[in-house]
């Protein structure tokens, strides 16, 4: 009895304490005594009153969210017109067709995509020519497109679950397996818990929205891919741009975001830094024992994009916490893709309990979307425990071997250019040009300032988008004509926010012999060479 | 009221928690489906009722795909030439339904605030992630956070149960258990069968047995699991072309593009139709992944009240007179995006009176049909083959295969040049991964089953299209084959399907079967006196629960009854606050007994929860039962 008394007593204290401090600071609202006044004596004539008034309230809020539907006719731009004028406006009108027909060069692009006859892998044919060919262009980076461990578990899969989940997870769309792959994923990043979305590419532009609102701070690089532009155009939070792969530069912009601050003595809001781990445009690689430092001084949360580093980078393949071997657990939100690294389908975010229970109300392209495949899930959890196996098995090894071979090769090439790092297993190939260095130089000039609101770098280093795509394409044809299959990395001309630099991006594969690997870097090489100095620009800047 | 509510609402917690240990419910670590193995051998989920010859006259598992060989029980789903659309109509409830419901609310959000303020002062370690700590703002305000902490959270046992096996007539749930304020739960490690009436599986196309298992079997033979990367770069197989084809074919398009996600589809499409300078108008209840789309593509939006085609005409007329906010300028384009079939609402979308608009307002159409395509029209081919109206007279056609076709993925399908545009510059090209082979194999089997596969089925009945509008592009209409079969030349040549798929004649049944379970749950309960919404020949069939303490109980409920049955409710802010509702998706996979033992839940219930308001004459669950044949053909008032 004492106990629930002693218990009690903060309660009460508390409770009387909390009504004072309401009324206190609610007479403080210039008018509210009016308005006191007028429910205390509405209330005494009639409680029932009160209760319906209320609801009115609530009604008029509701009307008032509702009428978004209405037609806005009280705008100051509003023209009234009679409705023969309208009639007549509206046969005049005459709208755009729902689609331009493209143009040659978009044609002749569509028309050159390879298309693999049957099962993809490290030597497919190709519908039309027939032949079979080095397969640089797929991702296949463990080598597990093919494998039959995988394709036996995900057959009994089959037999036990059918192919389709028929509803998003909230509803019956929770499948074990999901749950499983889940707990694998976590286990072996070293989380505390995971979640799946349906497909790698529209993983990350949920993440951000879920956590980052209006009003929030979103520090990103310059150089992040099109699914995070698409995810922070969505989440509407403040964006503050930072040089790409330049830690000083988001030094300064971290600095300038607190003196922002500062100076508004606005609230605290949440401040997020977004970046990649190996940058899917260029294969470059974050800084992240300094990125991490960084983080915890300006108490930031880090959401890390490892959608091509997860499955290739590190020992066993778990990206670059543990290629710096760092916790997992200091990336506040660590996504990847199941797709890329796992050759299966979808994409996972990794983190905290809260973190990751927050995604299943808020991760809008988890909530609204069926949940994957049951056998596309099982075939994920296949692909990690080859990975966790692959210091046995040397499968990465074989993977980091094969890399290093073909940047031994192009290299050497006087015209080609490797932006990417060493670590990353897609390898993008730039046309060198003559004002190269330069650009190399204007990440150190301090002479322009860096404009953190705007996506545009302070000295766009100065490339031909057109033509060097399409020196680019030649080589691509040229080395599909030798029997190496390669791509262009296919970019969203106009829709980028900063326009990557064409290349040509290899995606390298443990399936691949090293011998194989020499041989089709020196046909790209060749063929770099040729195309370029056929078109008598080798080195030369456009 | 409310009071009297929380008490049954508890009365059930305690019997379903007393239940979960009876016959219905066993234990079992044979994870093996076949229900002789698994010992619920006695189940009338998992027999087929003596009468019904078997399984070799189906050919199916009887726990997936339901053993009816009535011809009865079958009907097209047409919509009747002339005959007005039903539209959104809502039947309100009695007035202290709705205030009992508002009420309820209150409640609910003053004791929630209540547990928030002592909570915060008590055990202040379980707020932390809630407020700013350290340096950090809360990832998650209190405030923000409220409605799922102090609302959902009392619920979270009706949501993302844990299931295995096949989601299909039947599923397996994994039964959990809730500890400190459900916010911990595990599993009990115990499975529970149960009738499902929740998944999208229109046309019970969720099977592990079966021609098109088996040709998903073969294709990860043929193909493994992965295409491996995006179809613009390394990730495109020769089997996407021929499924493209084949969906274009199917829902009588020049055209088609696959996407590896239904939600991407509309996310990751949209922007590459319409950017600056265009309007889209959209319904108001269109789903989420338009929004996303929309938001993306940088066009302005304007919404019209769901369904109502004067509300969407005066828009029209004002957005098209007024032009451009400011500057007045004309539209470059006005792209109207509706829904075939309005998943949490059972609406048909009035197609016919947008085609109506459409030529009048000459705005482009977008018709998303996730839901309604396999699901409705005579052939399957979704709203335009069930109102007869020609495909090609709408501009972009979109759907999913993740309901009826129980794959995953969707399609966006037009014209040559529209979808050759979207293949360049839609963001799945470049960036997505493509849709893998096991997913196509799935795609193409039950879509081929559907439609049949060469020589043609004898018509089985004339075509007539609507299509007297001077606008209208005669020659395209006429010179395509729709709903034509499937041309063998279009099938890999590694496919192969057993008879009654390649002949069409059981994607047939399926339709008709589909039709029939529709119409019969949906008249049949609100003869029995619910409150439903939507179109009688919509196999989503929401049922009207009004208070939000209604939704636990009904769930529960349905759960804990001797054939446990599966629900799903939905409530704010999926809906509008006042109209919480339990949703139905039937499957042509349900027996007709599947239904009866439906309706008869419902109809004990009912009278449980006090759910019964509708209008109109009541009838007893028996007689409902009895007349279900003529009730379907509209045969009785
Ligand atoms: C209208 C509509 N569009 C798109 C989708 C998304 O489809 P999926 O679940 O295949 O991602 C849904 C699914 O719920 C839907 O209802």
């Amino acid at each position: 009895m004492d106990d629930v008394e002693a218990a009690l007593k903060p309660v009460v204290y508390y409770l009387s304490y909390a009504l004072a401090a309401a009324e206190y600071s609610f007479y403080k609202i210039p008018g509210s005594a009016v308005i006191a006044r007028y429910v205390k004596s509405s209330h005494q004539n009639d409680p029932g009153r009160t209760l319906l008034e209320l609801l009115l309230v609530i009604f008029a809020i509701s009307t008032l969210l509702h009428s978004r539907t209405r037609a806005d006719k009280s705008g100051r731009h509003f023209i009234k017109f009679t409705e023969k004028e309208i009639d007549e406006l509206v046969d005049e009108w005459n709208p755009e067709p729902l689609a331009q027909p493209l143009d040659e060069d978009e044609q002749a692009d569509l028309a050159a995509v390879p298309v693999i006859a049957g099962a993809s892998g490290p030597r497919p044919t190709l519908v039309g020519t027939g032949k079979t060919v080095l397969n640089l262009a797929s991702y296949n980076f463990a080598g597990l497109a093919g494998n039959e461990t995988i394709k036996d578990r995900a057959i009994e899969t089959l037999r036990k679950y059918g192919l389709g989940s028929c509803g998003p997870p909230g509803f019956y769309g929770t499948i074990d397996v999901h749950m499983d792959l889940e707990r694998d994923i976590a286990s072996f990043l070293g989380t505390e818990a995971a979640i799946l979305y349906s497909q790698g590419f529209s993983t990350i532009s949920s993440v951000i929205p879920a956590f980052c609102k209006r009003g929030d701070v979103i520090v990103v690089d310059r150089g992040v891919n099109f699914a995070i532009q698409k995810g922070i155009q969505i989440s509407r939070s403040t964006i503050r741009w930072f040089d790409h792969n330049d830690l000083n530069s988001l030094v300064e912009v971290l600095e300038g975001v607190e003196k922002e601050r500062r100076k508004r003595k606005g609230p605290l809001t949440r401040r997020f830094i977004v970046t990649e781990g190996v940058f899917e445009n260029d294969g470059k690689m974050v800084d992240l024992p300094k990125l991490i430092e960084l983080k915890l001084k300006y108490k930031y949360r880090l959401i890390l994009d490892e959608s091509f580093s997860f499955g290739t980078t590190g020992r066993t393949g778990r990206g670059l916490t543990e290629f710096y071997n760092i916790p997992a657990s200091q990336v506040d939100m660590l996504v990847g893709s199941v797709a890329n690294g796992l050759n299966s389908s979808g994409g996972f975010c990794a983190g905290s309990k809260v973190v990751v229970d927050h995604q299943r109300i808020n991760g809008t392209s988890f909530v609204f979307s069926a949940a994957m495949p049951a056998l596309l899930a099982v075939s994920a959890s296949e692909g990690i425990r080859i990975l966790q196996n692959s210091p046995q098995t040397g499968v990465l090894e074989r993977l980091r071997e094969n890399v290093r071979a073909v940047r031994g090769v192009l290299g050497g090439v006087r015209c080609v250019e490797i932006p990417s790092c060493e670590e990353s297993a897609i390898v993008h190939l730039y046309i060198r040009s003559s004002s190269s260095e330069e650009d190399q130089s204007y990440l150190t000039t301090t002479s322009a300032k860096n404009n953190p609101t705007s996506a545009q770098p302070r000295n766009p280093p100065t490339f031909h988008i057109a033509s060097e795509e399409r020196l680019l394409q030649h080589i691509v044809a040229e080395c599909l004509s030798h029997g190496v299959m390669v791509t262009r990395a296919k970019r969203l001309r106009g829709q980028e926010m900063v326009e990557p630099r064409p290349s040509i991006k290899l995606a390298l594969s443990a399936a691949l012999k090293r011998e194989e690997c020499v041989f089709a870097a020196t046909v790209i090489g060749d063929a770099f060479v040729r195309v370029l100095e056929g078109e008598g620009r080798m080195g030369v800047a456009k | 009221m409310v009071a009297k509510l929380d008490t049954q609402t508890r009365r059930w917690d305690d019997s379903t928690n007393s239940t979960s240990t009876t016959p219905s419910t066993y234990s079992s670590d044979s994870s093996s489906l076949d229900s002789n193995e698994d010992g619920d051998s006695s189940d009338e989920l998992t027999q087929p009722p003596p009468t019904s010859t078997s399984e070799k006259a189906y050919g199916t598992l009887h726990s997936e795909f339901g053993h009816c060989l009535n011809q009865e029980y079958r009907r097209t789903s047409r919509h009747t030439l002339g005959s007005p659309v039903k539209t959104a109509e809502e039947h309100d409830p009695p007035y202290y339904i709705l205030l009992s419901t508002y009420v309820s609310y209150l409640f609910l959000i003053c004791i929630g605030h209540m547990r928030d303020f002592f909570g915060k002062r008590l055990t202040a370690t379980n707020y932390i992630h809630l407020m700013s700590h350290d340096g950090y703002a809360a990832l998650n305000s209190d405030f923000d956070s409220f409605y799922t902490r102090r609302l959902k959270q009392r619920i979270d046992d009706l949501f993302s149960r844990p299931v295995t096996g096949v989601p299909g007539r039947t599923i397996m749930l994994l039964d959990r258990e809730f500890s400190a304020n459900n916010t911990n739960q595990h599993l009990t490690g115990t499975r529970t069968r149960a009738l499902n009436i929740s998944s999208y599986n229109y046309l019970g196309f969720a099977q592990a047995t079966g021609g098109c298992a088996d040709a998903v079997e073969e294709g990860i033979r043929q193909y493994g699991v992965s295409a491996c990367g995006a179809r613009l770069e390394g990730g495109s197989v020769d089997f996407h072309m021929q499924a493209e084809k084949l969906v274009a074919r199917f829902v009588g398009m020049e055209d088609s593009l696959l996407s590896s996600m239904g939600f991407a589809t509309n996310s990751t499409i949209i922007p590459a139709l319409c950017g600056r300078g265009s309007l889209v108008i959209s319904d108001e209840l269109n789903h989420a992944s338009i929004r996303f789309g929309v938001r993306l593509s940088g066009a302005s939006v304007r919404m019209f009240k769901h369904n109502d085609m004067e509300s969407l005409e005066a828009l029209l007329r004002e957005v098209i007179s007024q032009g451009q906010p400011r500057t007045h300028r004309s539209w470059r384009k006005i792209v109207v995006i509706v829904e075939g079939l309005y998943s949490m609402e059972g609406t048909l979308v009035n197609l016919p009176g947008i085609m109506a608009l459409k030529d009048k307002y000459k705005f482009y159409l977008f018709v998303d049909e996730a839901h309604s395509i396999g699901a409705l029209g005579p052939h399957g081919r979704g709203v335009a083959d069930y109102f007869s109206i020609s495909p090609r007279r709408i501009d972009i056609l979109m759907g999913t295969f993740t309901k009826s076709f129980g794959a995953a993925g969707g399609y966006i399908a037009g014209s040559k040049t529209l979808i050759d545009s979207l293949r360049a510059h839609g963001h799945s090209g470049a960036y997505a991964e493509s849709m893998s082979p096991p997913v196509l194999t799935q795609v193409i089997a039950s879509m081929a089953s559907i439609m049949g596969v060469e020589p043609p089925l004898p018509p089985h009945s004339p075509r007539t299209y609507v299509n007297g509008h001077a606008n209208a592009d005669r020659r395209a209409i006429e010179a395509y084959d729709y709903p034509g079969t499937a041309p063998t030349s279009l099938l890999p040549q590694w496919l192969s399907l057993p008879p009654h798929l390649r002949d069409g004649s059981e994607g047939r049944e399926r339709l008709r079967r589909l039709a029939f379970n529709a119409r019969y749950l949906s008249i049949g309960l609100q003869k029995l006196g619910f409150i439903t919404y939507g179109h009688p020949d919509s196999p989503i069939i929401p049922l009207l629960l009004f208070n939000p303490g209604k939704m636990p109980a009904f769930s529960r409920m349905m759960l804990a009854r001797k054939t446990p049955i599966v629900v799903v409710v939905v409530a704010y802010p999926a809906t509008p606050l006042v109209t919480s509702r339990v949703r139905f998706c039937v499957s042509a996979s349900h027996t007709k007994a599947d239904v009866d033992t439906l309706l008869r839940a419902c109809d004990e219930i009912g009278d449980a929860l006090d759910l019964k308001h509708g209008p109109g004459k009541r009838w007893s669950v028996e007689r409902v039962i009895e007349h279900a044949v003529e009730l379907v053909r509209g045969e009785v008032e």
